[in-house]
């Protein structure tokens, strides 16, 4: 009863405080494109988000990382000569054209000395002409930063491939509204991407020194053969393969009009922005080929798995739980239970683990992993405290999973997760790169950007018995995937993984011709052999030893 | 009717922007009050500056275990407090950075007196436990240096401090609770303090509030403490070189910001440097502690790599930037102002920025000559100031060395 009335009074006291989203004014331009717009009234400025529904989820393999490099490349920059039409966009075409050429000529020349050491090579040749190539490029590079047409008008954009989306941020003062429109119809009208090479060359640089693979290794465990278990720095040779004109025709198909939600957040009026943007965005082509790529669903009982990897600088455990999409009426329990657990110092498990039974150092918990249009994780990740083992820290775990899903909730710790919500919800609202994010990925992943505010609403109604059973129902161990990393002894590979890496590439290289496949098909093949056990992975290394040529074992 | 409508937009405009106000306690603490009615929510930002002075000579990493004890696990922040701050749904985090403390806080405006009575009680009775010690220098050691981490991470990490200055395991050994307690003793006063307000209230009771809990903060006797003597700098440290497995070469360097650089100069060589072509293949990131230069390249030809790094920013120095590039430099900067009004934390950093004279003014800017602007710019990538590593095969990393 006194947890009733408590809930009772904690849903009130939500209820008369959380301003809703009722400010929102939506529109739909001719060509699909939609628009929402928050005016905030007198502000000098203003935030724009371009949302585009799909991201890393919906790569075809062969395009592993085109969304990323899209982001790099299409939106770290507003550079001039990406947005000009007519003659020197086709001098500009024919160069980038030439340069992809030698790129590719060069990456196959490379690939052919790590096959044949020793046979002639013309690879001096090729680096001499994709120099001159890439010396007359330059010249219709911009020639400085602030030739960049947002950074001069005193803006600022940043770009992000998420696994639902590409997004693409912009603050700009309010006068410059007009010249951003017209900047970004152009930009996707031309899709220039002048600046491919470098951005890749950045990628491929950047994913080999990935800094957090714990994650990558659980999801890919845990949603096997799904995008959403992808790790990009398995498809390095793919991402070193991607060519410019498949990028483009890649962009042209994910970046149309009816995929692309315009967020504005700002001192701007529906009156004052609509025009414009019909005139620049609404006018945008719609591409043929519009059929959205099917995602495969994903089955949340897949059994109790788990991983043993020797990576990273402290150990670690990882224990993640397939969760319904945001769209799920599960998913808000859910929530509540993530709160409850880990949203703050003096939630359960840092309550618990690390306050008062010191078995671990540090909490760090995640919802939506890696992304929430489909199911993903529940992601919690734990440090053991010096002296203590994974083993002790993961049963001790399980145990405080078990409390939530059994004992009654404490009051008091139900109304501080609620204020730590509202108080999240209220800086939401306050800040507008912030909020048009909520809204994007509102729309991104469950459909409709109101879920922000259904959200609240559930969450306003939501009781206890609610978020027990939800836990009940997906954190149990037939969703569960388990990683244990203990540290690396320097910065090489466990010896085992390693030796396990070099067999089967050598079996490998006997079965598949296609350079990246066969690095995909290793990783994919280690991924799935750190689920045995240490003893069952050096009894399987024997065996694939055993397929090898005397030679090469 | 046109007076009225005029008069309508200026009142509307007016709520829009934050109202400031600044005083000056009596015991010295620096506030600034930046009104903002829009939504009920107050924002507080509290640094203590740490200068380089609070520091004595064999203990580097002072302020670094200082920090650590102050916001790590053991630390003030009692499960009880957490507990009240979660109850009330008040959001705080404490930083350490080289340049001082900070605490920042979010709360609903009706639990404004219940935040800031904790925030008060945090700074005014800071507890660096000696009993946390062993554990905080552990946890130090750990961050700094990264064992088993990626050696690219490192070497950013590495790169982040002046050599000079970068705690030792030693150093960081040495350090007792006397040392704390003097740090402790010299940091923690009022006149070292900054307090900005942002948010749902008003003037009064923004002072009100101040008064009420910062008020009784007792002005520290700067002669107390005697400052130590800043320690000379090091030479130019030789490259940070770490081996790791792979074919790929990475050289890095950070052009940290130095005193004797403008800051109206370094507001628009931020905006002029990074993404200049006469850069290219080299990325430059602005990082907020300096600008960070990175090349990527085949493992294979490490020397000709290392002169292509430093023979790109040497023809970036000697090229330097026209008079156009400043105008625009300017005329960016000046726009880029607005964009403040979108981020409540950045009005709270500008505000900070302002008061501890780090960001230039419109008139500072003004004046700014391009001669100077190009020292400026030789004077930050001169390559005997900057930071310098790389990470690739050990092989290839031999064969590197200071042109």
């Amino acid at each position: 009863m006194r947890l009733l009335v408590s809930a009772l009074f904690a849903t009130l006291a939500l209820t008369a405080q959380v301003p809703r989203l009722t400010d929102v004014q939506e529109r739909r331009l001719t060509n699909g494109v939609r628009v929402l717009l928050v005016e905030r009234r007198g502000l000098p400025a203003f935030h724009a988000s371009l949302v585009f529904r799909g991201g890393r989820a919906e790569e075809p393999t062969a395009l592993a990382g085109a969304t990323d490099l899209l982001a790099r490349i299409l939106y770290a920059s507003t550079w001039p000569e990406d947005l000009e039409g007519g003659r020197p966009q086709v001098a500009l075409d024919a160069l980038l054209k030439q340069e992809e050429g030698l790129l590719e000529s060069l990456r196959l020349e490379r690939l052919r000395e790590l096959r044949t050491p020793g046979a002639d090579s013309h690879r001096a040749a090729l680096e001499a002409g994709l120099a001159a190539v890439q010396a007359r490029l330059q010249e219709h590079l911009s020639p400085s930063p602030l030739a960049d047409l947002l950074r001069a008008q005193g803006g600022r954009q940043s770009a992000e491939a998420t696994a639902d989306a590409l997004v693409a941020r912009m603050d700009l003062p309010v006068e410059a509204f007009q010249a951003w429109c017209r900047n970004e119809g152009q930009r996707l009208r031309t899709l220039q991407l002048s600046r491919f090479s470098g951005a890749r060359a950045a990628l491929v640089a950047d994913l080999r020194d990935k800094a957090e693979p714990g994650p990558a290794l659980v999801l890919g465990a845990a949603l096997p053969g799904h995008p959403y278990g992808r790790d990009l720095a398995d498809h390095l040779p793919t991402v070193e393969a991607l060519r410019w004109s498949d990028l483009r025709a890649y962009a042209r198909r994910s970046l149309s009009p009816e995929r692309l939600t315009v967020i504005l957040v700002g001192g701007l009026s529906l009156a004052q922005v609509l025009p414009d943007l019909e005139k620049h965005l609404g006018t945008l082509p719609i591409p043929l080929d519009r059929e959205e790529p099917p995602l495969p669903e994903i089955q949340a009982s897949l059994g109790d798995r788990r991983v043993q990897a020797t990576l990273g600088s402290t150990p670690r455990l990882l224990t993640g739980w397939r969760i319904p999409p945001r769209s799920h009426p599960d998913h808000m329990p859910l929530q509540m239970a993530a709160q409850l657990l880990g949203g703050g110092s003096a939630s359960r498990l840092p309550s618990h683990l690390v306050r008062q039974k010191t078995l671990a150092r540090e909490v760090v918990l995640r919802m939506d992993l890696p992304g929430g249009r489909q199911a993903g994780l529940l992601l919690v990740e734990l440090e053991p405290a010096p002296g203590h083992s994974l083993a002790e820290l993961e049963a001790a775990l399980h145990s405080e999973i078990l409390k939530v899903q059994q004992e009654p909730i404490a009051p008091a710790a139900w109304s501080r997760a609620l204020a730590q919500l509202e108080v999240d919800h209220l800086r939401t609202l306050d800040e507008p790169a912030r909020l048009a994010w909520a809204l994007g990925r509102a729309w991104a992943e469950g459909g409709d950007w109101r879920l922000l505010d259904l959200e609240l609403q559930r969450l306003r109604t939501l009781a206890p018995e609610t978020v027990q059973a939800a836990a009940r129902a997906w954190l149990q161990p037939s969703h569960r995937t388990t990683a244990r990393l203990e540290p690396s002894v320097a910065d090489g590979q466990d010896p085992l993984e390693a030796e396990m890496s070099r067999v089967l590439l050598a079996l490998a290289a006997h079965r598949v011709e296609d350079l990246a496949q066969r690095e995909h098909l290793v990783a994919e093949g280690l991924r799935q052999l750190r689920m045995l056990s240490p003893d069952e992975r050096r009894r399987t290394l024997k065996l694939l030893e055993a397929q090898l040529p005397p030679a090469k074992r | 009717m046109r007076a009225l409508l005029l008069a309508l937009v200026a009142t509307v405009t007016l709520q829009a922007q934050p109202r400031s106000h600044t005083f000056t306690l009596p015991n010295g603490l620096r506030v600034v009050h930046l009104e903002d009615r829009e939504r009920p929510l107050v924002r507080v930002s509290l640094l203590l500056r740490v200068l380089p002075s609070d520091t004595p000579p064999g203990r580097p990493g002072l302020a670094l275990l200082a920090g650590r004890m102050l916001t790590g696990p053991g630390g003030p922040r009692t499960e009880a407090m957490d507990r009240e701050l979660e109850a009330a749904g008040i959001r705080l985090d404490t930083t350490s950075a080289p340049e001082g403390l900070t605490w920042k806080l979010a709360a609903r405006n009706r639990e404004q007196d219940r935040a800031m009575g904790l925030l008060a009680e945090l700074v005014l009775r800071p507890i660096l436990n000696p009993q946390h010690l062993a554990a905080c220098r552990a946890d130090c050691l750990r961050d700094l240096f990264k064992p088993g981490a990626n050696p690219a991470d490192r070497l950013r990490e590495t790169l982040a401090w002046d050599p000079a200055d970068r705690p030792t395991e030693a150093s960081l050994l040495a350090i007792g609770p006397e040392d704390l307690g003097t740090f402790q003793q010299r940091v923690f006063r009022p006149e070292r303090a900054t307090l900005i307000l942002h948010g749902d209230l008003g003037p009064e009771q923004a002072k009100r509030l101040v008064i009420l809990n910062f008020g009784s903060w007792p002005a520290g006797a700067s002669a107390v403490v005697p400052a130590a003597a800043d320690t000379p700098k090091a030479l130019p440290a030789q490259p940070v070189l770490l081996p790791r497995s792979g074919p790929a070469l990475r050289i890095q360097a950070l052009a940290p910001i130095v005193g004797d650089l403008r800051p109206e100069s370094l507001a628009l060589l931020s905006l002029l440097v990074p993404g200049d072509p006469a850069l290219a293949p080299l990325r430059a990131t602005w990082e907020g502690t300096g600008l960070a230069l990175t090349l990527d390249t085949p493992a294979a030809g490490g020397r000709e790599a290392w002169a292509l790094f430093f023979g790109r920013l040497a023809t970036l120095a000697q090229r330097g930037f026209t008079p156009m590039d400043l105008d625009r430099a300017r005329r960016s900067w000046s726009a880029a102002r607005s964009l403040e009004a979108l981020d409540p934390e950045a009005q709270l950093a500008q505000a900070l920025a302002t008061l501890a004279g780090q960001t230039p003014t419109r008139e500072a800017l003004g004046a700014l000559t391009l001669k100077d602007l190009n020292a400026d710019l030789r004077l930050w990538l001169d390559p005997s100031r900057l930071r310098v590593g790389a990470v690739g095969p050990a092989g290839t990393l031999e064969t590197l060395a200071i042109p």
